[in-house]
């Protein structure tokens, strides 16, 4: 069965004679260098990081901002801003990817933030939904492990911790606004948002160079 | 509570944008003068922006030309910042594929490696699905172990390629998720590299983008490599990996 490729070896194949290396390619290329050549004003890097990461920086603002049309304008202004300000990336604070996903987030709350009244949101966030179930195997290994290790983290918080954090981050509340939402004291969300935090930082393995 | 101590709490809500732009203005002020902050600032941020993988969304194609063409006509603002030297990662991969031209044979292991495929409906289906739970078993036990370690490089082109490993179970994982499209007559083949050697990790079937990868035997490989090869895979690696996972 092809699909189990790879036990032990296909010994087809070992038996083929060795050395067919090719000569020294150009180097791998991920975001954290392409950004450095956005910085230095090559398109080309630019598009190639576009491709990237596009869906991260759409989905992210059709997360937040829940129109397709509002996402999509988010989403190119920071892209934007990203071919801008390139040269302020500083890959000592973190990785390329976060510094996109960064700028987007806070566009869209921005956005969300200025554009939408209190009962209109408490309409979307009634529609939101932070875990999709899934209770296919097939779907389970399908998913990314970003998003298998981001569910598996997020189960490991208090829902105190998981709640404040959620509604901060995919819904674009103020941690004011949370506070309200949860009935809980101000000092209590702001310190359940930073130990959460600190928790999902330990759990995904987070760590800056 | 003092003040200081007070603000040093808001980092966790200034890193998920839960702060009035006021009360962020502030904090980026505190972050400029309170190095703990600041570090602790950049690892909530990088957390937080992991949170956004579970909205994933392809946008409408026309968005590419909208903002290329912007781009296009949009001056970019000078940093000034001094450029960094070569990569790691660069100067890793160029060591690893200049040492294995030189030794022209490279020792081949007997790695066993089991490639979950989702998307070809071959086999025995029951069989299949089963077998299915049994590595999804392992693949969890893995991502739950206490001890687990994490590792992901991004693929140019897009998807990632991410190892899990628990020293405690002695056990690891990769998972490959929304690679690039192989090239006709090409699939992805992983490689783990001790010291510059790569030995085969498995070979993913043709056409096969996303996938998941049970190791038996990390051993003391440093680096996980992901190359292109024909279909059922290559002795040795042909060309330079497009990708490369530290382990260490
Ligand atoms: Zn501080």
């Amino acid at each position: 069965m092809s699909a189990r490729a790879g036990r032990g070896g296909d010994p087809g194949w070992r038996e083929q004679p060795t050395a067919r290396i090719a000569p020294v390619d150009s180097p791998p290329v991920g975001p954290d260098e392409l950004l450095r050549q956005v910085a230095r004003g090559d398109d080309q890097a630019f598009t190639a990081l576009y491709d990237a990461i596009v869906p991260r920086v759409y989905g992210l603002a059709r997360r937040v901002l829940r129109d397709p049309a509002q996402a999509e304008e988010v989403a190119q202004e920071a892209l934007v801003e990203v071919w801008r300000t390139a040269a302020r990336f500083d890959p000592a604070k973190g990785s390329a990817t976060s510094w996109v996903l960064t700028i987007t987030h806070r566009r869209a709350v921005d956005r969300v933030r200025a554009a939408q009244a209190g009962a209109d949101r408490e309409r979307r966030v009634a529609a939101a939904s932070v875990e999709t179930p899934y209770d296919d195997v097939v779907e389970e290994v399908t998913a990314s492990l970003e998003q298998q290790q981001v569910r598996r983290c997020l189960k490991g918080l208090t829902d105190l911790q998981r709640e404040a954090i959620t509604l901060a981050y995919y819904d674009g509340y103020t941690y004011r606004e949370v506070a309200e939402k949860l009935d809980t004291a101000l000092p209590t969300i702001k310190t359940r948002m930073r130990d959460g935090l600190i928790r999902l930082r330990d759990c995904l393995g987070v760590s800056v160079a | 509570m003092s003040q200081p101590t007070e603000i040093h709490t808001l980092a966790g809500a200034y890193a998920l944008d839960a702060l009035t732009e006021i009360e962020r203005a502030g904090f980026a002020r505190h972050i400029s003068e309170c190095e703990a902050c600041a570090t602790e600032v950049a690892e909530l941020s990088e957390t937080a922006s992991r949170l956004s993988a579970a909205a994933w969304e392809v946008p409408p194609s026309r968005m590419r030309d909208a903002v290329l063409a912007e781009v296009s006509h949009t001056r970019q603002v000078t940093g000034g910042k001094v450029e960094r030297a070569v990569h790691g990662d660069v100067r890793r991969w160029r060591r690893w594929t200049a040492a294995a031209v030189a030794a022209g044979v490279v020792a081949l292991g007997g790695m066993a490696t089991v490639w979950v495929v989702q998307e070809q409906r071959v086999g025995d289906a029951r069989q299949q699905a089963q077998q299915l739970r049994t590595d999804q078993a392992r693949v969890n036990a893995v991502l739950a172990a206490r001890d687990v370690r994490l590792r992901t490089a991004d693929v140019p082109g897009g998807g990632k390629v991410t190892v899990a490993i628990s020293p405690s179970l002695d056990d690891g994982v990769v998972l490959m998720s929304d690679l690039p499209a192989p090239p006709e007559g090409k699939a992805y083949q992983l490689w783990l590299i001790r010291e510059s050697s790569p030995t085969s990790a498995g070979v993913m079937a043709a056409g096969q983008r996303t996938g998941t990868a049970v190791l038996d035997t990390v051993g003391s490989a440093d680096t996980l490599g992901l190359t292109l090869e024909p279909v059922g895979g290559s002795p040795l690696p042909t060309m330079t990996p497009i990708a490369g996972v530290p382990l260490a």
